[in-house]
């Protein structure tokens, strides 16, 4: 181990520099007053935490968690047949679909979220094909279908993989022991892959929880999550704005940071050796 | 021994184009410990998923207590397995794994506690019923997997190599104690190993089988004193076989030698084979021997020697107490009821 050292060298440098230093500038910014522009007034402060009685980050709040927990409850429902049904299949058409579920994956989200904005429009390509129209853009209905189209395949693949590993001895063995099919699934398969199924939840409750650039689009501003404040406090910033906008973008931005590492930890607990993390 | 429980009649099974179970017909009595022995890959295993319920026989019947069971699926048939590699339920302690079958069946808290108690005391694993699977020994693991098998009181109890994963000393330890479980309880065992040895200290019937077919139904002590042909006589324990011709009732030749020997009703100058077990031959003095030859190798196996003697350039492997060197002229002899003599088939 110690000979192989030098080699983690660019690693670590990567590291420290896009996210141990950016993070403690998060920190820095979260709770003081320091603005980019004027490094001179620097005073630690609390204040930032008063944004959390406001009933627009307040809303927001709760728009994040309800989209991502409506999201999650979807993909679950709808992924862990799906999930089972590919560990049924015999290698080769699994294969096949699995090939059909990643490739859409490797094109730029955007690209994905655009394509539903098209879909989502009355005059779209499928009224003209199909004689069906949706008219979903700006509705909380037309976010949630892109949001489970966007993170379904996070909770497909970690169900999956457990799944797939299973020992099909043991639900003979089930089988052996008087259960009947539902019994089996109860009491062992669904048990077994419940690990999958945590690493599954998060995966998809995070990015769930915290996009921003589907609500944006496909929502047209009318729904914000909690991303879309971040965002609009940063842009701010950006674009000149003073006041502590950044620092309430930082503070929002550590506080998600703060459930990500606790999901993360609870990932790494509930399946420990990893088998369910892609 | 009891009545006849199970009846497979003609049972024929493929995976494809090859055929695992040929016309396969055996009967198990109650209370009977019977074993598929056979090297791997002779459909010792399938036999057993069959009875399982696993498996499903592409031709033929499978009665059970006097019905047909063919369509019937595990969980509806009272005989329960004991797995090759345990499966166990990983995320299940001890306690749990066991009462598996119990709670399927609804049954009282109190009596499901009664009873993993009483049968943990039986696999002697008393105290380890809250201990996680993956805590347990190889040895304790195979405890909690018959407890599991047995809790439901199945007829019969199907154990496909279940010590194939334990050491010398242990599978010796568990052999007896399957045994006495198996007289104790009453259930009918059927048990496929490849080990030969474990056959004939557990079973009171052995079924040797090779590519599909049985070759021979017997006890130990049939099959390991009269094996019917040369596979089961190489099988069961090592054997000299020599091509022969039956001479007369009582008088059989090979290696160019006339020998007394106990069998008859062949015909005159019928082809058979002879069978003599290593330890059947005695090594006297050359000077009154039939069979004259020298010591080739030598090799020191505990309880005898192993010592290959070669006799006009063929060898011979006899077990023996006596000491000889590499290089010794010796003399061997054999009583005439340690000659076995069985008709020569063509395709054995």
């Amino acid at each position: 181990m110690r000979r192989l050292r030098p080699y983690s060298l660019p690693y670590l440098l990567w590291m420290g520099l896009f996210i141990l230093i950016p993070t403690m500038i998060l920190v820095l910014l979260a709770f003081s007053n320091l603005e980019l522009y004027n490094l001179s007034l620097f005073q630690l402060t609390l204040q930032q935490f008063r944004i959390f009685s406001q009933p627009q980050i307040l809303n927001a709040l709760w728009n994040s968690l309800k989209f991502s927990l409506l999201t999650t409850l979807i993909c679950f429902i709808l992924g862990y047949p799906i999930a089972y049904y590919l560990s049924s299949l015999k290698e080769k058409s699994r294969k096949i679909l699995m090939a059909m579920m990643i490739v859409p994956l490797w094109s730029n989200m955007l690209l994905r979220i655009i394509a539903w904005e098209k879909i989502f429009t009355p005059t779209s390509i499928i009224n003209d094909l199909l004689g069906i129209s949706f008219d979903l853009l700006g509705t909380e209905t037309g976010v949630l279908i892109g949001m489970v189209a966007m993170y379904l395949p996070f909770m497909i693949f970690p169900i999956f993989s457990v799944l797939e590993k299973m020992d099909v001895k043991l639900i003979e063995a089930a089988k052996d022991l008087g259960a009947s099919d539902l019994q089996t699934f109860a009491r062992v398969t669904f048990p077994l892959s419940s690990g999958g199924v945590v690493s599954g939840i998060i995966m998809t409750m995070l990015p769930a929880m915290t996009s921003f650039v589907l609500p944006a689009r496909i929502g047209l501003g009318r729904i914000n999550l909690i991303g879309n404040i971040i965002e609009s406090k940063f842009m701010k910033e950006v674009l000149g704005s003073s006041g502590t906008s950044i620092n309430e973008g930082s503070l929002i931005s550590l506080v998600l940071m703060v459930f990500s590492v606790i999901s993360f930890v609870m990932i790494t607990r509930a399946d420990k050796e990893g088998e369910t993390l892609i | 021994m009891g009545k006849k429980l199970i009846i497979m009649n003609h049972v024929t099974k493929r995976f494809g184009d090859l055929v695992v179970l040929d016309d396969f017909n055996l009967y198990i009595n109650e209370n009977e410990f019977i074993t598929l022995l056979g090297p791997s890959g002779c459909g010792k295993t399938t036999c057993l998923r069959i009875l399982g319920g696993f498996e499903t026989a592409d031709e033929g019947t499978v009665e059970f207590d006097g019905k047909i069971i063919n369509d019937l699926e595990p969980n509806q048939r009272e005989i329960n397995t004991c797995f090759q590699k345990y499966a166990l339920f990983p995320h299940l302690n001890v306690f749990d794994n066991i009462a598996f079958g119990l709670k399927i069946k609804k049954i009282d808290k109190e009596t499901i506690h009664t009873r993993v108690t009483e049968i943990l005391k039986l696999v002697k694993l008393s105290g380890f019923e809250t201990r996680a699977i993956s805590t347990l020994s190889g040895g304790q693991q195979q405890r909690v997997a018959i407890a599991r098998a047995l809790i439901n009181r199945p007829k019969v109890l199907l154990l496909d190599e279940p010590l194939g994963a334990l050491d010398l000393k242990l599978r010796q330890e568990m052999q007896y104690e399957l045994k006495e479980m198996q007289k104790e309880l009453g259930i009918t065992f059927v048990y496929v190993t490849h080990d030969q040895e474990e056959a004939l200290t557990m079973s009171d019937t052995i079924v040797i089988m090779n590519q599909g077919k049985i070759l021979q139904i017997g006890t130990p002590e049939d099959i390991y004193n009269e094996p019917n042909s040369r596979f089961v006589a190489n099988f069961i324990g090592e054997s000299n076989i020599f091509e022969g011709t039956m001479i007369s009732d009582y008088l059989v030749e090979f290696c160019g030698k006339t020998f007394e020997c106990v069998d008859k009703g062949f015909e005159a100058n019928a082809e058979v084979d002879v069978i003599i077990r290593p330890e059947d031959f005695d090594v006297i003095s050359p000077s009154k021997a039939k069979i004259v030859g020298i010591v080739d190798s030598l090799a020191f196996l505990g309880v005898h020697y192993e010592i290959n003697v070669i006799v006009e350039g063929r060898e011979y492997t006899i077990h023996t107490t006596k000491i000889r060197k590499i290089g010794d002229k010796v003399g061997l002899s054999v009583e005439p009821n340690n000659i076995h003599i069985i008709a020569r088939k063509n395709h054995a």
